[in-house]
């Protein structure tokens, strides 16, 4: 399979913390890739390392395979980026600032309208970013990533500091740019919810090391479901259960079937029904992603 | 690329005071001497029979100390543009190299001082004039005095702008530069080899050239130190 992005062994080392440990990150063309870890997780450093801002300890990158160390100019060509806390010149206008980038990457002039556009900043292009809120720098700082028409959009925690319209925006704005212009996306976020509604293939990050990357389907799979019967007299009810062989839990008060089938769950019921119990509710609770997500990230601590 | 930078780094001063300074620098060197001539325009012609070198020594008593502190400004202030915001990570994360990021900052600082140079000039040429000090014009000393010190103060210009592009904290430029200014004040008493010297033209020898070959070869040199440094760095 041809990947846009792939690090191999890739490590970083700042003094005695390893900030991110044998990284191997493989992003296929057309998805949008949700890079995903706690805080401090090392999310920031690897994309810092992805656009060459930092020089890797060991291992490599190749983005369009090619290699970041020997082709960086190229690379970076047909990347566009927005790293942590959008950068801008608060005595410049939103216009002049594009421009300031513009004219570096070379693209003409009516690209600053249409990325403006795109992000809806258009009426106040010349405005001085100073007076800006949060959410505009940010919109700000995805419309200067836009600028060069990449192929390749590495947006960390791009959703940060925008209001929940804002976020929605984005959102959409991102979904559609794999679609309408055959980019591949990377955005990184500690907010699962987030990436859940956006991404197509997760990569989990914790102490550095990539602990999950797969389809966001391959995720959910991870998220158990479990049903809850609520009961008269659940102990003797969940007596009863296991006295026919059914395997049970109970936690004072309800009784939980994990991971049934529908056939064993209609079983359950049924001798429930027969051994004259009354039953007030049958509960589906599913493990959201999120918990997964916790899950993944705890167990690697305690490693 | 280069064109495109420096293009960028002019417009990205907009605003900033930088071409301000420019201006007021060489204005405030020679305006010092409009009070001082003002003031007691006969007894000076009296202390000497060159009247125009005379006038030119004074001058040059300040432009040192104006050229320093002048590098110092303009260093922190263009790093601070891009400091601010830490706007460095969304510059070198563009199609750039690190080299020719750092060759158009070294530039634009370097055309503004020239450009202060020539004011200076300029200035003292045009005061010197209205002050009517005699026929014979030393044009040759006005132009050395006007130019040399600004290839002198090169090593300080390489130096304090390596110092505030790597430093996150922009205290560590500005003490270094203080200090500098402190030395290049006491100019006279420094050693020959002190780069903070150099701009004041005074040297063992008595001849103002070697200050200027010095300050435009070791200036290259901290130059291009300066430069490998930032390129090596992580940008944080």
């Amino acid at each position: 399979m041809e990947y846009i992005v792939e690090t191999k062994n890739l490590t970083k080392r700042f003094g005695k913390e390893q900030a991110v440990s044998g990284l191997e990150m493989k992003i296929p063309k057309g998805e949008i890739y949700g890079f995903l870890g706690p805080n401090g997780a090392g999310k920031t450093t690897t994309i810092r390392m992805l656009l060459g801002l930092m020089r890797p300890t060991s291992g490599s990158v190749h983005i369009f395979q090619k290699d970041l160390r020997k082709e960086r100019i190229r690379i970076l060509n047909k990347v566009g980026s927005l790293v942590e806390n959008p950068s801008y010149y608060p005595h410049l206008t939103a216009g002049e600032n594009l421009e300031a980038l513009r004219k570096i990457i070379g693209v003409p002039k009516t690209r600053i309208k249409e990325v403006l556009k795109i992000v809806r900043l258009e009426d106040v292009a010349n405005k001085k970013v100073k007076g800006f809120s949060m959410g505009m720098k940010q919109r700000l700082g995805i419309a200067a990533s836009l600028l060069n028409n990449p192929e390749l959009l590495i947006l960390d925690e791009p959703t940060n500091g925008l209001d929940p319209s804002g976020i929605i925006e984005i959102r959409q704005l991102i979904q559609r740019l794999p679609h309408d212009y055959g980019m591949t996306v990377i955005i990184s976020s500690h907010l699962l919810s987030e990436i859940d509604q956006m991404a197509t293939t997760v990569g989990v990050v914790s102490k550095g090391k990539m602990i999950f990357q797969d389809s966001i389907e391959e995720m959910r799979k991870f998220a158990k479901q479990k049903v809850v019967l609520k009961v008269s007299d659940s102990e003797s009810a969940w007596r009863a259960l296991l006295a026919r062989g059914m395997r049970a839990d109970w936690d004072e008060k309800n009784i939980t079937l994990l991971n049934q089938s529908d056939e064993n769950v209609a079983t359950a019921v049924k001798y429930l029904v027969k051994d004259g119990f009354s039953i007030y509710r049958v509960e589906e609770e599913k493990k959201s992603l999120e918990d997964v997500f916790l899950q993944m990230t705890k167990e690697e601590r305690l490693v | 690329m280069m064109m495109r930078l420096l293009r960028v780094d002019f417009l990205k001063i907009k605003r900033k005071g930088l071409w301000l300074l420019t201006v007021l620098g060489p204005f405030g060197v020679v305006a010092l001497q409009m009070v001082n001539y003002g003031v007691r325009k006969d007894y000076l012609l009296q202390q000497s029979e060159n009247d125009w070198l005379y006038y030119i020594e004074y001058i040059s008593n300040f432009t040192h100390l104006a050229i320093v502190l002048g590098i110092v400004i303009l260093t922190s202030f263009i790093a601070s543009i891009e400091n601010e915001t830490n706007a460095w990570k969304q510059l070198i994360a563009l199609p750039v190299s690190k080299l020719s990021v750092y060759l158009s900052k070294f530039t634009v600082i370097t055309i503004l001082l020239f450009i202060s140079s020539v004011l200076l000039l300029l200035f003292s040429y045009s005061y010197g004039l209205y002050l009517d000090l005699g026929e014979e014009i030393p044009y040759i000393t006005l132009l050395k005095y006007s130019f040399f010190p600004f290839l002198a103060a090169l090593p300080v210009l390489a130096l304090q702008l390596w110092i505030a592009t790597v430093s996150h904290n922009q205290a560590i430029p500005v003490t270094v530069g203080v200090i500098g200014v402190i030395l290049a004040y006491s100019a006279f008493t420094l050693p020959d080899w002190m780069i903070w010297k150099w701009p004041s033209l005074i040297n063992g020898w008595d001849k103002p050239y070697i200050n200027a070959l010095l300050g435009l070869s070791v200036g290259i040199l901290l130059y291009v130190i300066g430069m490998f440094d930032f390129k090596r760095r992580d940008v944080k």
